[in-house]
C-alpha cells in the first residue's frame, strides 16, 4: 500500500513538472525575447517603445472603454432579468439557459458574420419599403454599438453563469419580501438590495468579460474597429520586439485579472475558451 | 450644509454637461493657418471645404512603413483637420478590390475611399466599374504611359525587386536571382504575400522570369523557377513581412527596395540586413491611386489624391524611398531635395512591363501557382 | 404586498404574462444579436445567386475540394488537441487531486488554468513563434546544444503539428478545470471500499474510477472539440491567412466573395453550426450522465 502511494506520487510530479515546462517555456520564450532589442543588452527598450506608441494607448484605450461598456450594459441586461427568473418566472429558466449556451454554439467568427450581414442593411419590415433604423454600420458610434453587442453575446454565458451562481447563495425572496414590505419598489430593490449581495459574482464575471474584450480579435478586425486586438497583431507584421513586450503584458494582465477573480471568488478559475 | 451640497451637486452637473458637450462638439476646427499651399483656384478651396464637410477618409492597404505613409497620412490629418480611418494595413492589391466589392451597399466605416493598387490592377477594376475618374490638378506631369486617359487610375510611384536579408541570420547575401537556389538559403527564403492575389508577390514572380530565361512576354519561367526553390525547400510558406524579418524567421525576403530599406531604418541594428537589387531580372513596379467608385467620401477622396500628387505629397514619399511617378517633372523644377535622391539605391537596368504584359502575368501566376508550385505548400487547395 | 410571508411559498401571480414582460429586454436581445443573425445566415444558405431557394449549397459542400479539406483540417487539428488535450490534461488534473501533490500546488495551476485557458490568440501564436519558429528560443537550444535540427525533421510551427502545439496551451488548461471538480467528485469510500474486497490500485481504476469518469472525461474531450474547432484568431495570426482551416476560410468569404457564392458561404458557416451544435449536445448528455455519479 505505501508502495503504491509512493508510485503514484512520482507519477503526479512527472505530470506536474511536464505540464509546467510546457507552460512554463513559451512565457520565458517570450520574456526573453522581449529583453533583447538592443544589440547584446538585456534592456526594456521593447517595452519602452511600445508603451511610447501613440496607437498602442488609442487602441487599448478603446478596448477598455468597449470592454467596460459590454461589462455596464451586460449587468443592466442580465441581472434585472437573472433575479426576475429566480423570483417570479422559473418557466424561464430553461429557456434562458438555452440562450445563454447558444454563444458556445456560435463561435466568434460566424456571429461576427451574422452581424455584419444583418446589420450593414437597414431594418425594417421585409418586402415593404418601411425602415426603422439605418444600418449600424453606417456610423462609427453604430458599429461600436454593433461591436459592444457582439461582446456582450461573446461573454454573456459567462456573466449569466457568474450571476446566477451569485443569486443562489443569497436568498432572493426573503430579501425582496423585506424590501417590499419597507416600501421599496423594484428599481431600489434591484439595485439597492440585489446587486450590492452579489458583488463578488458580479465582479468575477466582470473580470471575464474584460479580459475577454480586451484580447479579441475577430469582432474587432471585421468591423473595422480600432480595437487593441487588432492592433497587436499589426504591430506583430512590422516589428520583432515590441509584439514579444505586448505579449507578455497582455499575459500578465490575464494573471491579474484572473488573480482577481480568485481573490473575489475564492473558488475554481472559470475558462474562457479560445478566441 | 444643505446648500455646500446643493453647490457640489450643481458644479458636478456643470463640469459633467461641459464633458458631454465638449465631447459632442463638431470636428475639430483647425486654427486658421497660414496656407503652405496657396490654393490656386477656387475649386481647390471648394473641394477642401467639402472634404471637410465630410470629415473622414477611408483608406485601406496604407503600412505607415510603405513608401513613409505613416507621415503623408498625419501630415495630410494635420493639413486638412480630417480623420483618417485606416483598413487593413496589411491587405494585398486583391483584398483591396474585395473591399470595394464587399462594400457597395454599405457607406459606413468598413467601405474604402481610396486605393492603393498594383499597377495590374487598376485596368482590371475600371472594367468592374469599381473605381470613379479624376484628374488632378498637376495631371499633366504625370507620365502618359502610368496612367489611364480617362483618369480612372494613375500611378503613384515606382520602386524596383530586391531581396532584404537579415545577415545576422544569414551572412551570405545573395546577388541574384540563380543565388536563391543554393541550398545554404534552405527554409530562409519567403515571399511578401500570397501570389494569387498580392501585387508584390505576383511581381516577384514575373520578375524572376526575366532571370531565369523568360522574358516580359512570357511569364512562365518564373513559376518554373519558383516551382525549383520550392523544391528545394529554400522557399518558405509564409507571407513574410517586416516581423519576420526583424526576427529571423524569415532570412531572406523578396520585396520592393523601398520596403526593404525603410525595414533597415527600422531595424536600429538589431539585427544587422542589407538590400540588394538582383544583378539581373531588374523589374520595377509601379502602383496605381484610384478612387472608389461606392466612396462613402468622395471629396476627401479627391483631396487626398490632391494631397498625393502635390510636390510636397510626391516628396514624402522620396523620403520613404519611392520614386515618386512625378518625379521626372520635380526634376526639372528642381523642387526634389537632393539628399532624399542621395539614399536611392542604383536601378539601372530596370524594365518597366506595360500594363497588357502585367495582365497576361498576372492571368498566368495567379491561375497556375497551385498547380505549379502549390502542391506542396501547406496552403488552401484551389476552388 | 401579501401579508402572509410566514412559511407558505408564494403562490405565482395569475398575471403571468406581466411577469415575461419582465425578461422581454432580454429576448428581445437575444432575438436581436443571436437569433437574427442566425436566422440570416441560416436563410442565406438555402438562397441560391439569383435569390431562389435551392439546396445545391449543403450539397457543394460535399463537393468542392477546399470547402472538405477546410472541413478535413479543422476537424483534425480539433480531434486531434482534443485527444491529446483530454488525455494529458486529464493527467495534469489527476496529479493534483487523486495523485496527492500538495494543496499549493494544486491551487496554483488552477489560478493558472483560468489564466491560460484565456490566453490565446494573437499573444499566443507569438509566444510560440518566439519559442518554436526557425529562430525560436527552443528551436536554437536544440540545434546548438543537442544537434537537433526541428525543421530539417519535417516539422514545422506554421503547420497542422505546430497549431496543434499552439492549441493545447488552452486545451490543457481547459480540461484541467472540467476534471477537477469531476476527479473531487469521485469519493474515497469507494477506493476503500474496493480495497477491502481487496481490488488492487489499476483494478480500482479500470473496473470503478474509470467507469465512472468516462461521462466526464469523454465530454469534456467534446468541449475541448468544439473549442479548437472554433477557433479564429490564433490560427489566423500565425499564419496569415495561409491555413486552410474552416473558421479562415469562413474569414476570408466576410472580407470579399471568395467563393463567388455568398450562399456557399453560409452553408459553410452552417455547417460549423451544426457541429458546433451537436458537439455542444453531447457534451451536455454526458454531463448529465456523469452528475449521476459524481454529484
Amino acid at each position: 500500500m505505501n508502495l503504491e502511494k509512493r508510485k503514484f506520487r512520482f507519477w503526479s510530479w512527472a505530470w506536474f513538472v511536464l505540464g509546467a515546462i510546457y507552460f512554463i517555456v513559451p512565457l520565458y520564450a517570450t520574456l526573453r525575447h522581449s529583453l533583447r532589442m538592443e544589440r547584446d543588452v538585456i534592456g526594456f527598450k521593447a517595452y519602452v517603445r511600445a508603451f511610447e506608441d501613440a496607437d498602442f494607448w488609442e487602441t487599448f484605450l478603446l478596448s477598455n472603454a468597449l470592454a467596460v461598456a459590454t461589462i455596464i450594459a451586460s449587468v443592466i441586461l442580465i441581472v434585472p432579468t437573472a433575479y426576475w427568473i429566480r423570483l417570479r418566472l422559473p418557466q424561464a429558466r430553461r429557456i434562458t439557459e438555452f440562450i445563454t449556451l447558444l454563444p458556445f454554439v456560435i463561435p466568434a467568427i460566424i456571429l461576427v458574420f451574422g452581424l455584419i450581414r444583418t446589420y450593414s442593411s437597414p431594418i425594417g419590415i421585409p418586402f415593404t419599403g418601411i425602415e426603422f433604423f439605418q444600418p449600424l454600420t453606417t456610423t462609427k458610434l453604430g458599429t461600436y454599438a454593433l461591436i459592444t453587442a457582439g461582446y456582450m453575446v461573446l461573454a454573456m454565458p459567462y456573466m449569466y453563469r457568474s450571476v446566477d451562481t451569485g443569486m443562489r447563495t443569497v436568498d432572493i425572496r426573503t430579501l425582496t419580501e423585506a424590501a417590499q414590505s419597507l416600501g421599496a419598489g423594484w428599481f431600489t430593490i434591484v439595485t439597492q438590495v440585489i446587486l450590492p449581495n452579489v458583488r463578488s459574482a458580479l465582479l468575477s464575471g466582470a473580470l471575464l468579460t474584460f479580459a475577454i474584450v480586451v484580447g479579441e480579435v475577430t469582432l474587432a478586425s471585421f468591423l473595422g474597429v480600432d480595437a487593441f486586438g487588432p492592433y497587436l497583431f499589426l504591430i506583430g507584421q512590422h516589428r520583432a520586439y515590441e509584439p514579444a513586450a505586448l505579449s507578455f503584458v497582455t499575459f500578465l494582465l490575464t494573471w491579474v485579472a484572473m488573480g482577481l477573480i480568485q481573490l473575489s471568488t475564492g473558488g475554481q478559475g472559470q475558462a474562457a475558451g479560445a478566441h | 450644509m444643505k446648500t455646500r451640497k446643493n453647490t457640489f451637486h450643481l458644479f458636478s452637473l456643470l463640469l459633467l454637461v461641459s464633458m458631454v458637450l465638449a465631447a459632442c462638439a463638431p470636428a475639430a476646427t483647425e486654427a486658421p493657418a497660414p496656407a503652405t499651399e496657396a490654393p490656386a483656384a477656387d475649386p481647390m478651396a471648394d473641394l477642401v471645404a467639402a472634404a471637410k464637410a465630410e470629415g473622414t477618409l477611408t483608406t485601406i492597404a496604407l503600412p505607415h512603413d510603405w513608401c513613409n505613409y505613416g507621415e503623408v497620412i498625419e501630415t495630410f490629418k494635420a493639413k486638412y483637420g480630417l480623420e483618417v480611418n485606416e483598413l487593413n494595413p496589411d491587405a494585398g492589391s486583391g483584398d483591396e478590390i474585395e473591399a470595394i466589392k464587399a462594400n457597395k451597399d454599405n457607406p459606413g466605416p468598413q467601405a474604402p475611399d481610396v486605393i492603393d493598387v498594383g499597377f495590374a490592377f487598376g485596368p482590371s477594376s475600371k472594367a468592374e466599374g469599381l473605381i470613379q475618374p479624376y484628374k488632378v490638378s498637376t495631371w499633366d506631369s504625370i507620365p502618359d504611359d502610368a496612367k489611364d486617359a480617362e483618369g480612372y487610375w494613375y500611378g503613384d510611384y515606382y520602386g524596383v525587386l530586391s531581396f532584404l536579408v537579415n545577415t545576422d541570420v544569414q551572412p551570405d547575401v545573395p546577388q541574384d536571382w540563380a543565388d536563391l537556389l543554393d541550398p545554404k538559403y534552405n527554409g530562409q527564403i519567403a515571399l511578401s504575400g500570397d501570389p494569387r492575389t498580392s501585387n508584390q508577390a505576383i511581381q516577384s514572380v514575373f520578375a524572376s522570369a526575366l532571370a531565369n530565361g523568360g522574358s516580359l512576354d512570357d511569364a512562365q519561367a518564373g513559376l518554373d523557377f519558383f516551382a525549383q526553390l520550392n523544391a528545394a525547400g529554400n522557399l518558405v510558406p509564409l507571407i513574410a513581412n517586416t516581423g519576420l524579418v526583424a526576427t529571423g524567421e524569415v532570412a531572406v525576403r523578396i520585396t520592393w527596395d523601398y520596403n526593404a530599406l525603410s525595414a533597415i531604418d527600422t531595424f536600429e541594428g538589431n539585427p544587422t540586413a542589407e538590400v540588394v537589387v538582383p544583378a539581373s531580372g531588374r523589374f520595377a513596379g509601379v502602383y496605381v491611386q484610384a478612387i472608389s467608385a461606392y466612396a462613402p467620401h468622395p471629396n476627401a477622396a479627391k483631396l487626398w489624391m490632391e494631397f498625393l500628387y502635390s510636390d510636397e505629397g510626391q516628396n514624402l514619399w522620396l523620403k520613404g524611398y519611392c520614386h515618386p511617378i512625378r518625379e521626372g517633372d520635380m526634376r526639372e523644377r528642381g523642387v526634389i531635395p537632393a539628399d532624399l535622391l542621395a539614399k536611392l539605391p542604383d536601378v539601372s537596368g530596370a524594365v518597366f512591363p506595360t500594363v497588357a504584359q502585367l495582365d497576361a502575368a498576372k492571368l498566368l501566376i495567379t491561375e497556375n501557382w497551385d498547380a505549379a508550385v502549390g502542391a506542396d505548400i501547406q496552403a488552401a487547395p484551389a476552388p | 404586498m401579501a401579508q402572509s410571508s410566514l412559511s407558505l411559498p408564494r403562490v405565482k401571480e395569475p398575471s403571468s404574462l406581466k411577469n415575461w414582460l419582465g425578461v422581454t429586454p432580454f429576448f428581445l436581445f437575444a432575438i436581436l444579436f443571436i437569433a437574427l443573425p442566425s436566422i440570416y445566415l441560416v436563410q442565406g444558405s438555402f438562397l441560391n445567386g439569383e435569390g431562389q431557394f435551392t439546396l445545391q449549397n449543403y450539397v457543394d459542400l460535399f463537393t468542392t475540394p477546399l470547402i472538405v479539406e477546410a472541413y478535413k483540417l479543422s476537424i483534425q487539428i480539433s480531434a486531434a488537441t482534443a485527444i491529446g488535450g483530454g488525455i494529458f490534461g486529464f493527467l495534469l488534473a489527476y496529479s493534483i487531486t487523486v495523485g496527492g501533490l500538495p494543496r499549493r500546488l494544486r491551487s496554483a495551476l488552477i489560478t493558472f488554468s483560468g489564466v491560460a485557458s484565456n490566453f490565446a490568440g494573437v499573444p499566443l501564436a507569438f509566444a510560440f513563434i518566439a519559442t518554436l519558429g526557425r529562430r525560436g528560443f527552443l528551436t536554437l537550444m536544440l540545434k546548438d546544444n543537442f544537434n537537433i535540427d526541428l525543421y530539417q525533421s519535417g516539422f514545422d510551427l506554421y503547420t497542422f503539428w505546430g497549431l496543434t502545439a499552439i492549441y493545447m496551451f488552452f486545451q490543457f488548461p481547459l480540461m484541467v478545470l472540467v476534471m477537477v471538480p469531476a476527479l473531487d467528485g469521485l469519493k474515497r469510500e469507494w477506493r476503500e471500499a474496493a480495497e477491502n474486497l481487496g481490488a488492487t490500485y489499476s483494478q480500482y481504476w479500470t473496473r470503478i474510477a474509470f467507469p465512472i469518469l468516462l461521462p466526464s472525461i469523454l465530454g469534456s474531450m467534446i468541449l475541448l472539440f468544439g473549442n479548437a474547432f472554433g477557433a479564429y484568431a490564433t490560427a489566423y495570426a500565425l499564419t496569415g491567412g495561409r491555413l486552410g482551416i474552416v473558421t479562415i476560410q469562413i474569414g476570408a468569404q466576410i472580407r470579399g466573395d471568395v467563393l463567388h457564392n455568398p450562399g456557399l458561404g453560409y452553408a459553410m458557416a452552417m455547417g460549423m453550426v451544426i457541429i458546433m451544435a451537436v458537439s455542444l449536445a453531447i457534451y451536455s448528455w454526458l454531463q448529465k450522465v456523469s452528475e449521476r455519479w459524481l454529484q
